[in-house]
């Protein structure tokens, strides 16, 4: 297969996961939102929702606001899309059948996850407008305490592994995965999980105290594509989380891709169970716990696997 | 008004959003101080084309000039009319609303200045008459720009109607003004609270809409913390609890401390403490702060039924929150026990907010008190207090103009 080919396959793929991965996640917004509140679920309606919404928005025109920076505005959504996708190709669904395996899977993982408060500030700071710059303001904080514990705790899957790569990390699970291993590092993993993909109650850039921040002004395409991309970031940060602490493809009778994306969904409807269930959290109290608890927490979670494994 | 607008979170037929930027049809329900119609303007020339506009029981049409004009819906359900002009604009069976003059108000600055940037120098100043960021007060050692802000009058966190001049370090109000807006009444005319003023009525009546109306404020609270689907279920409580439902209230208070909203959502420093606002009968305000005040306990038909006053020792918005669900669950047990038995103290009243007297209201007095209590608060934590405050301007007297507060 050509160089060409092999490439387009991928592109396609990865596009279909985001695709259909954000169109799931939607669904499961509703799903829970409707068993939260007490309603009863109509399993067809929910499936449509996110259909009609996303045909909602395509009818809306764009709008500007006075003085944007709309190269920035534009560059925002596709940015975050460009890191959930980078992060997808990394996620091994076989242990031959994988997009891309860099002897450095991490490091590329941890640069996709760094780079999101670039994609998130731009978002807020292009509209030059109050609430999305507040929104903005507020992920750099919020993204400068989460950057340390998520990354050390996906840092201690590599220990069992003795490698970087994604795809090692996954194998080194045939015996035992990681969640048993290390059980410190899938709960800290999710909850900053959270506040990567700022989701339920660490929705703070885009909270209802800022009437959407950085989303506030979008209208329109610009709307769908941001809330598109920051579901497939969703959908991306479940994915890694399958593979490098719930063993990835490993699993009985099913196949290999089948257990990837049972583990992936079942990420996925924790965190979006936790978005429907929890009150936003504070960003002070959010800062004070990532340095206070989460770092050294993470830091044991390493030390403590280290140790084993000596 | 207010709570047939609330209700509507409950019809799925439609979605209430945050921004104008999310809608297409703009819901204008009932009569605006004539002095916000331009803010209202410019909230119409913000939703997205194709747009509409449905007049509900309102005559804010009068200062318009929008083609093609706005729906005007005098029905008690909106929303079929709603659902029309929505259908009919994605039909292109209606034409898209053109702008109505929100953005007249601005002042034109391209190509002024310079470099165009509509004024002199970077910072300080206020180019044509709109302020820009300097620099403020070293607050913790570190000296940053300052931003006037203005949030309101329609700002979806806050009562329709108030509006904030606000001065931002980064995500922190340094300056607060409050312009309290001009009413024309002192109370709903139909409120069971403002009838207890003239006249005797049913203690079980009163109680029940008490907690029904702190069913409403928690659920406003819990959507502004982040919880829409918690919010429905206090809402569709607000509308069915009947005497006797305290168990209820209960269940759904347990379910929000469940959500973590105390341990992590609100603000943890306490804010208006008893010395502060002692005498003030701010209701569950001021017996979250440990002040038996509390009209009801000059009313002999409450004493006749035992009522007592409970308070607790948590100033702070989480004691505010804690403080009405229990009075909430409190009021429907009180008003099972209470039969038929009216009250008998005319003249003042203790309303959900506080006491009620003629041209005095809880509202007003709170009001007062923001510009000392939002200053230096993180934003979020700024709105978690302007929420917990329950502010109605409903209850604020009318007055010839407008008044401002300001530290």
């Amino acid at each position: 297969m050509s160089l060409v080919a092999s490439i387009l396959i991928a592109s396609v793929a990865v596009a279909g996961v985001m695709v259909a991965g954000a169109y799931l996640v939607a669904v499961m917004d509703r799903w829970t939102a409707r068993l939260v509140a007490g309603g009863g679920v109509d399993a067809g309606r929910a499936m449509a929702a996110p259909a009609r919404d996303a045909a909602f928005l395509l009818t809306r025109h764009r709008t500007s606001t006075e003085r944007p920076d709309a190269r920035a505005w534009a560059l925002a959504p596709a940015l975050l899309a460009g890191l959930a996708a980078l992060a997808l190709t990394l996620v091994p669904i076989a242990p031959d059948t994988v997009i891309a395996d860099p002897a450095t899977g991490f490091v590329v993982f941890s640069a996709a996850i760094a780079f999101v408060m670039i994609a998130v500030f731009l978002h807020g700071w292009a509209p030059d407008s109050t609430l999305p710059l507040i929104g903005a303001y507020r992920f750099g904080a919020q993204a400068l305490s989460f950057q340390i514990p998520f990354l050390l705790a996906v840092l201690a899957t590599t220990l069992p592994a003795g490698s970087l790569s994604i795809v090692r990390i996954a194998e080194a699970q045939e015996p035992l995965w990681n969640v048993v291993r290390q059980p410190l590092g899938l709960p800290i993993y999710l909850v900053v999980g959270l506040a990567v993909s700022y989701w339920g109650p660490l929705d703070l850039p885009d909270g209802r105290d800022l009437a959407g921040g950085t989303s506030a002004e979008d209208a329109g395409i610009a709307r769908l594509l941001w809330s598109g991309a920051r579901a497939a970031m969703l959908v991306a940060i479940a994915a890694m989380g399958a593979t490098v602490f719930l063993g990835g493809w490993y699993g009985p009778v099913l196949p290999g891709p089948v257990w990837v994306a049972l583990k992936t969904l079942l990420l996925l409807a924790v965190i979006v169970l936790a978005g429907n269930l929890f009150a936003r959290v504070r960003i002070g109290s959010f800062v004070i716990v990532c340095w206070t608890l989460l770092i050294p927490l993470s830091l044991l979670n390493i030390f403590v696997s280290g140790a084993i494994l000596l | 008004m207010r709570e047939a607008v609330q209700d509507l979170r409950l019809d799925s037929r439609l979605r209430m959003v945050d921004t104008p930027r999310a809608a297409a049809v703009l819901l204008v329900a009932g009569d605006l101080d004539p002095i916000d119609l331009d803010a209202l303007a410019r909230v119409h020339d913000s939703i997205p084309h194709p747009r509409a506009t449905v007049l509900w029981q309102s005559s804010a049409a009068m200062s318009w000039q929008s083609e093609p004009s706005s729906v005007v819906v005098t029905a008690i359900d909106p929303v079929p009319q709603i659902r029309a002009a929505f259908r009919d604009l994605l039909g292109d069976r209606r034409p898209s609303e053109s702008a109505v003059g929100g953005g007249s108000g601005l002042v034109e600055w391209r190509d002024v200045g310079p470099y165009g940037q509509g004024g002199m120098g970077m910072t300080g100043g206020t180019p044509y008459g709109r302020p820009m960021a300097g620099l403020g007060t070293d607050r913790d050692g570190l000296r940053l720009d300052v931003l006037p802000v203005r949030l309101g009058p329609f700002f979806p966190r806050l009562p329709v109607g108030l509006s904030l001049d606000i001065s931002l370090a980064g995500d922190v109000l340094t300056e607060v003004h409050v312009e309290i807006p001009a009413l024309p009444s002192p109370i709903g005319p139909r409120s069971i609270f403002a009838r207890a003023l003239s006249r005797p009525v049913p203690i079980a009546d009163l109680e029940s809409a008490r907690a029904r109306d702190h069913l409403r404020w928690t659920s406003d609270a819990l959507l502004a913390q982040g919880m829409p689907a918690l919010a429905l279920v206090a809402l569709r409580a607000a509308r069915e609890v009947q005497p006797g439902d305290g168990a209820r209230v209960r269940a759904l208070a347990a379910r929000v401390r469940r959500s973590g909203v105390f341990r992590w959502s609100l603000p943890r420093q306490p804010r208006l403490d008893g010395a502060t606002i002692q005498g003030m009968g701010l209701g569950p305000v001021s017996r979250a702060a440990g002040l038996v005040e509390d009209v009801r306990l000059e009313d002999d038909g409450y004493l006749a039924l035992g009522f007592q006053v409970q308070t607790i020792d948590a100033p702070g918005v989480g004691g505010w929150w804690q403080m009405r669900l229990d009075e909430a669950a409190r009021s429907l047990d009180l008003a099972a026990r209470a039969g038929g038995q009216m009250t008998t103290l005319l003249g003042r009243v203790e309303g959900p907010r506080g006491r009620i007297e003629a041209g005095d209201t809880p509202t007003q007095r709170a009001l007062t008190l923001l510009p000392d209590v939002l200053d230096g608060l993180e934003w979020g934590d700024a709105m978690a207090v302007l929420v917990g405050l329950d502010l109605d301007l409903a209850e604020a007297p009318g007055s010839a103009s407008r008044c401002t507060v300001a530290a």
